[in-house]
């Protein structure tokens, strides 16, 4: 793919991923073939901020894991009352990374 | 999530589970007073979906399935979860198989199924209205 594109994808998602993996997109994105760009350029990414805000004001019913797929983990959290409190507080520097995390298993299964 | 991950977590939580019952059993019977950290309830003064649950597995550690129903239907779930995830944990790592693993995932899909998604939805929620009714 073009170089041009491939920044201007970085440049509007860039937020959606983990620093240290924005290099690895970038250089797979260049090395893909043209006709995957519709795919990736209109992929549904989570924003961590939204993830993030409904971790404050949520967090101890599991709303936030639900959001981000993680099905599982939200209802554990739901259960025992967002883990006693404790996990529901934890989530909260937690949330944004595991949002990120997310980002990237969803567009590694169109980049591979 | 990785396997191992997992397993971590839920062993992690079962283990806090259980020291937080024995912690709660003791303040019960000996300091005759009522277990309560709920965030949301200290907070906002309303129970949240699942307050009670622990009232409800002391319930059932006493035999009382009425009372563990009244309290809290949840608490069922927990006392399952307490009682197979250890074991099946401990399955799985002895023989390096990942059943639990595989179970996980294909509860997660089954889950997000629409038409199991919405109802269990609103089961949680009336339980919620049932919760605040009751004045956990």
């Amino acid at each position: 793919m073009e170089a041009q594109k491939v920044d201007m994808f970085i440049m509007s998602n860039g937020k959606y991923f983990e620093s240290y993996q924005i290099n690895g997109i970038r250089e797979r994105l260049i090395a893909l073939d043209d006709s995957k760009w519709a795919m990736i350029s209109t992929v549904q990414l989570k924003d961590p901020t939204i993830s993030l805000i409904v971790s404050i004001l949520a967090g101890s019913l599991g709303i936030d894991r639900f959001l981000i797929g993680d099905i599982g983990l939200g209802i554990g959290k739901l259960i025992t009352c967002g883990g006693l409190g404790i996990w529901a507080i934890i989530d909260w520097f937690l949330i944004m990374g595991a949002t990120r995390e997310k980002n990237m298993q969803k567009i590694q299964q169109l980049l591979y | 999530m990785a396997r191992n991950k997992l397993y971590l977590l839920l062993f992690t939580a079962c283990t806090a589970g259980y020291f937080w019952l024995f912690f709660t059993y003791y303040r019960v019977v000996t300091l005759a007073r009522e277990p309560g950290v709920c965030l949301i309830k200290r907070v906002t003064g309303i129970p949240c979906p699942s307050c009670g649950s622990t009232r409800s597995v002391l319930s059932v550690l006493n035999g009382d399935l009425a009372g563990a129903l009244y309290w809290n239907p949840l608490g069922f779930i927990i006392v399952i979860v307490l009682l197979v995830s250890p074991f099946w944990i401990l399955y799985d790592v002895l023989s390096h198989r990942n059943t639990l693993f595989n179970f996980y995932n294909q509860t997660e899909l089954f889950l997000k199924r629409k038409w199991i998604a919405i109802p269990a939805i609103l089961l949680v929620l009336l339980n919620w209205i049932w919760n605040i009714y009751k004045g956990l």
